[in-house]
């Protein structure tokens, strides 16, 4: 059975998100993170926060989806505390960063304010 | 007239770059925790050693020629590298080594990872 575990609304988007994005990664930090995090951050607001993403969860980010392949060991504290998430689309099954949550080689997309980034547990 | 005193941060197990010595000014005067949670035990140490003034970074901002060092807890992506970019040491509660789109900016004698708060020490 499907259950959405983490879901938010993206609220700002920085200058540098883009150059992040073609090097196949995505920063993510909550409202509160410090102004100098928000050049290269997508500030998003969670209205879901059961737990972070874990291995063989699904990852949407507006209406395109990924399968989580590795999760680092400070992703869950990053995420839930500070609303903080190191995205890599790299197709890696080992983090390589104790930050990172990796995903499939995919193009990532280009987010908007008001999209939504959702984390799909399939357990 | 300063009551500022000097400490010696080392990379911790695991860790990277350093040794950093860090001494709080008139002028910078703030150890800026940029971690969950509130004043990181670290950053409360090296206050503590210095009599710089402790700062929590997610709660309000200062500016970048303000700060004597900037304490952070990242799995290795994106604060990383925002501080040294920045010309500001950085210390790293986490053993990350140099990586990331930022990874240019991160060098031994603005960088020390892996530390705890035994790793610092009175000069």
């Amino acid at each position: 059975m499907s259950e959405v575990v983490y879901s938010s609304t993206v609220t700002s988007i920085g200058d540098l998100v883009p150059d992040f994005a073609e090097q196949g990664i995505l920063v993510f930090f909550g409202r509160n993170a410090p102004s100098e995090l928000h050049e290269f951050s997508i500030i998003h607001s969670p209205q879901i926060q059961v737990r972070a993403p874990e291995v063989g969860d699904d990852i949407s980010l507006a209406e395109s989806v990924y399968q989580v392949l590795a999760v680092g060991d400070v992703v869950s504290e990053n995420l839930l505390r500070l609303g903080h998430l190191d995205l890599k689309a790299n197709g890696l099954a080992k983090p390589e960063m104790p930050g990172d949550v990796n995903v499939e080689k995919l193009v990532l997309p280009t987010l908007k304010i008001g999209d939504r980034l959702t984390v799909i547990s399939h357990s | 007239m300063s009551s500022y005193k000097s400490v010696v941060i080392s990379a911790g197990k695991g860790g990277w770059g350093g040794p950093l010595t860090i001494t709080p000014t008139e002028s910078r005067p703030y150890i800026y925790s940029v971690t969950g949670g509130g004043i990181h035990p670290v950053a409360a140490r090296i206050a503590e050693l210095t009599g710089g003034v402790p700062f929590d970074g997610f709660k309000s901002s200062v500016a970048f020629d303000k700060i004597a060092v900037a304490v952070i807890d990242c799995g290795g992506t994106a604060r990383v590298g925002v501080y040294p970019m920045k010309k500001v040491p950085t210390v790293d509660v986490h053993a990350t080594s140099p990586a990331g789109p930022l990874a240019m900016f991160i060098t031994a004698d603005l960088f020390v990872s892996g530390v705890k708060p035994d790793d610092v020490k009175a000069k």
